[in-house]
C-alpha cells in the first residue's frame, strides 16, 4: 500500500517540479511550487518522518510560500519581458548539462541497487524521537544553527537599513 | 544519552561565541554618536587575547561533541591562520569604512560570525558540521559583498556570489545525501573505514564529484571560478581580501581533511582528476590575469592561478603535498593581505582600483609602493621570498608523486605570470605619476604593513620554523 502512495506521490511530485520551472506566470510557478512543497512531505509521512513532514507543510508550503506569492503578487511581476538573449544556446547546453546529470545519477543509482538493499529503518520520526537525537547525538550541528540564524538577523538587518554613501557612485 | 563533552577542544570556538555575544550587547548598550570605534577596538584586543589562547592548544588532539568535532595539529594550524588573517582584515576594515562611517558594527560582527565558520570548518569531523559550518561562513560573506548597497558593482558582486553560492551548496548537500545513501553514515572516521574496506562504487564517485564541487568553488577553481572576478572586483576590498586568503584557505583545510583522510583510500583514483584540474586553473587564471585592468580582478585570476598551484599538493596525495599546501597558504597570507593594504589605502586616497592609476606610486608614498612590488614578486615567485619556496615544495611534492609534466607545467605558467606581476611594479616604479599628491598612510596601517612585508621575506628567508609547523599540520596524514 505504501508502495502505491510513494509512486503516486512521487509522481505528483515531478510534475509540480516540471510546473515550477515551466510554468511562464511567477504566480503560477509558486503554487506549483506549493503542490511540491505537499508531495515532498507526503513522502516523508510514508517513510514515518512524520515530524519532518509537518514541519515541511508548515514552514514551508505554510509560511514562506505564502510570503512568495504575496510578494510575486505585489511586485506585479511582467511576464512579457522575459525574452532571454539566446534561448537556443542557453536550452541547449542546459539541456545537455540536464542529460549528462541524469545519466550518471542512472549509473551511480544501478551500481547502488546492484550493490545492497536497504534495510528498513526501525526509528520513527516522532518528535520525541527527533528531539531525543537533536538534544544528545546531533548536539553540535543543532546548536550552530544558531550561529546560522544570527548570520541571517544580522544579515537581514544591515541590508535592509539605509544606504551608505560611497562616494564611488559618481565615478561609476 | 547525553554526550559527554570536552570543552577543552572546543574552548576557541566557544571564547569566540561569547565574545561575538558581547559584542552585540556592547553595539546596543554604547552610545550611537561617538566618533570612537568601540567594537573595532574591543575586536582587536579580543583578537591578540584569542592568538594567545590560541597559542596554548598546540598539543590538543581529540574529538568530542559524539566525535563531530575535531582538533588536531591540522585544526590548530588553520585557526591560528585564520586568526592572523582577521588581525589584517579588521585593521583594513577599521580604515575602509573610515570614509563610510555608519554601519560599521554590523559589518564587525558578521566578520567575527565568517571567522566561526572557518574555524569550524577547520575542526569539522561530521558533514553535518561541514555543511553548517560552510554556510555560516558563505552566508555571511554575501552580506558583506553586497554590503556597499549604492554601489552597483557591490549588489551585482552579492546577487552572483548568492546564486553561485546556493548553488553549490545544493550540490554539496546533494552529494552528502548520495554518499549517506552508501556509507549509512555522515561522519567521518566512519565514512574513512567504509572507504577503506570498499572500491570505489559508481554512486561514491557521484556523491564525491558533487562535494567536490563546493569545495572547489570555495577555493576558486576552475570550472567553478566563474564568480570570482566580478565577486573581487565589486566587493568591498577588506571582504576580497577576505575571499581571496581566508576562504581559499578554509577551503583547502576542507579538501585536505576530506581528500587525505577521508577518502585517503579512493585517493588514487582521484589523483589524476586533481592534477588536470590543477593544470587548467593555473593555466586559465594567468592567462586571464595578462589581459586586466583593474587591480582586483587581475588578483581575482591571480588567486584562480593561485588555486592551481595549491592543488598541485592535492594531486600529490602524500604529507609532503599537505605539507606544501600549508606552507603555500601560509606565505600566501602575508604576500596577499600586503597587496590588499596596499589596494585599500590606495583605494581610499585615489578613488580608483585601476591599475592605471598605480602609475608613479613610488613617487606619492614610498611604503605602499615597497609594500606593492614586494607582494607582487612574492606572488610571481621570485626567491628568496614566501612565494618562492611555496611553489617550490609544492613541485618537489608533485614530482615525486609522479606528476612530472603538471610540474613542467607550473613552471611555464610561473613564468607567464611574471610578466603581468612585473608589468605593475614597472607602472609603480618607472611610469610617471598621473597625480602628484602624496598619500599618507594611517600608522596602524603602516605598522601592519610593515609587518606584512616583513612576513614574506621572513618567511622566504627561514623557511625552517614554518615549515616546521606546516609539515607539523600535515603530518596526521598517514
Amino acid at each position: 500500500m505504501s508502495f502505491f502512495f510513494f509512486f503516486l506521490f512521487a509522481a505528483i511530485l515531478i510534475a509540480a517540479s516540471l510546473a515550477v520551472v515551466y510554468a511562464r506566470n511567477p504566480l503560477y510557478n509558486v503554487l506549483a511550487l506549493v503542490v511540491t512543497i505537499f508531495a515532498l512531505s507526503c513522502l516523508f509521512v510514508t517513510l514515518e518522518a512524520f515530524f519532518v513532514g509537518m514541519i515541511l507543510l508548515l514552514v514551508y508550503a505554510g509560511a514562506v510560500l505564502v510570503f512568495f506569492l504575496f510578494v510575486v503578487i505585489c511586485l506585479n511581476l511582467n511576464t512579457a519581458g522575459r525574452q532571454q538573449a539566446s534561448p537556443w544556446l542557453f536550452q541547449g547546453l542546459g539541456t545537455l548539462a540536464g542529460m549528462l546529470f541524469a545519466g550518471s545519477f542512472a549509473l551511480a543509482l544501478m551500481s547502488f541497487f546492484k550493490a545492497q538493499a536497504i534495510p528498513a529503518s526501525n526509528l520513527r520520526g516522532t518528535i520525541e524521537a527527533v528531539g531525543k537525537i537533536l538534544f544528545t547525538d546531533y548536539l553540535l550541528p543543532f546548536e550552530m544553527t544558531s550561529l546560522l540564524l544570527l548570520v541571517a538577523v544580522f544579515g537581514i538587518v544591515s541590508l535592509a537599513q539605509g544606504a551608505l554613501s560611497t562616494g564611488k557612485d559618481e565615478a561609476l | 544519552m547525553f554526550p559527554v563533552i570536552d570543552w577543552s577542544l572546543i574552548s576557541l570556538e566557544v571564547l569566540m561565541a561569547i565574545i561575538l555575544v558581547g559584542l552585540v550587547v556592547a553595539d546596543i548598550v554604547l552610545p550611537k554618536n561617538t566618533d570612537r570605534d568601540w567594537i573595532g577596538t574591543f575586536s582587536f584586543i579580543a583578537l591578540f587575547g584569542l592568538i594567545l589562547f590560541w597559542l596554548t592548544q598546540g598539543h590538543l588532539n581529540g574529538t568530542t561533541f559524539n566525535s563531530m568535532f575535531v582538533m588536531d595539529p591540522l585544526a590548530w594550524f588553520f585557526k591560528g591562520f585564520f586568526l592572523i588573517v582577521m588581525v589584517f582584515i579588521f585593521a583594513m576594515t577599521q580604515e575602509f569604512f573610515k570614509t563610510l562611517g555608519e554601519r560599521r558594527n554590523e559589518f564587525y560582527l558578521l566578520l567575527w560570525l565568517a571567522l566561526l565558520g572557518m574555524c569550524f570548518m577547520a575542526s569539522s569531523s561530521d558533514f553535518l558540521v561541514l555543511f553548517i559550518s560552510i554556510e555560516i561562513l558563505t552566508i555571511s560573506l554575501y552580506v558583506m559583498t553586497a554590503y556597499l548597497k549604492s554601489d552597483k558593482l557591490s549588489i551585482e558582486a552579492g546577487m552572483k556570489y548568492l546564486i553561485l553560492g546556493s548553488l553549490s551548496a545544493g550540490f554539496m548537500l546533494y552529494g552528502i545525501s548520495f554518499l549517506y545513501g552508501t556509507t549509512r553514515s555522515t561522519h567521518f572516521d566512519i565514512i574513512a573505514n567504509f572507504a577503506a574496506g570498499h572500491p570505489m562504487s559508481a554512486m561514491a564517485l557521484f556523491a564525491l564529484v558533487l562535494i567536490f564541487t563546493a569545495v572547489a568553488f570555495k577555493t576558486a577553481a576552475v570550472p567553478f571560478h566563474l564568480w570570482v572576478a566580478d565577486v573581487y572586483q565589486g566587493a568591498p576590498t577588506p571582504v576580497t581580501a577576505l575571499l581571496s586568503v581566508g576562504s581559499k584557505a578554509a577551503g583547502f583545510v576542507v579538501l585536505i581533511r576530506l581528500f587525505f583522510l577521508v577518502f585517503k583510500a579512493w585517493h588514487p583514483q582521484w589523483s589524476l582528476v586533481f592534477a588536470v584540474l590543477s593544470a587548467i586553473t593555473m593555466t586559465y587564471g594567468n592567462l586571464v590575469a595578462l589581459f586586466q585592468t583593474n587591480i582586483k580582478r587581475l588578483l581575482g585570476y591571480s588567486s584562480v592561478a593561485h588555486a592551481g598551484y595549491l592543488l598541485m599538493g592535492a594531486a600529490a596525495g602524500t604529507a609532503l603535498g599537505a605539507a606544501g599546501i600549508n606552507f603555500y597558504l601560509l606565505g600566501y597570507l602575508f604576500t596577499n593581505l600586503a597587496a590588499f593594504m596596499v589596494i585599500v589605502i590606495f583605494s581610499i586616497a585615489a578613488k580608483s582600483d585601476t591599475i592605471a592609476d598605480y602609475a608613479g606610486l613610488a613617487r606619492r608614498s614610498g611604503l605602499l609602493a615597497w609594500g606593492l612590488l614586494l607582494a607582487l614578486v612574492s606572488l610571481a615567485g621570485i626567491p628568496p621570498l614566501a612565494g618562492f619556496f611555496g611553489k617550490f615544495i609544492l613541485l618537489m611534492a608533485v614530482i615525486k608523486s609522479g606528476y612530472v609534466w603538471l610540474a613542467l607545467i607550473a613552471a611555464a605558467n610561473i613564468v607567464i605570470s611574471f610578466y603581468y606581476y612585473l608589468l605593475i611594479a614597472k607602472r609603480v616604479y618607472v611610469d610617471a605619476p598621473l597625480n602628484d599628491t602624496p598619500i599618507a598612510v594611517p600608522a596602524g596601517m603602516q605598522l601592519l604593513l610593515v609587518l606584512a612585508m616583513a612576513g614574506i621575506i621572513i618567511i622566504g628567508i627561514f623557511q625552517g620554523p614554518f615549515f616546521a609547523a606546516a609539515s607539523h599540520a600535515a603530518a596526521i596524514i598517514p
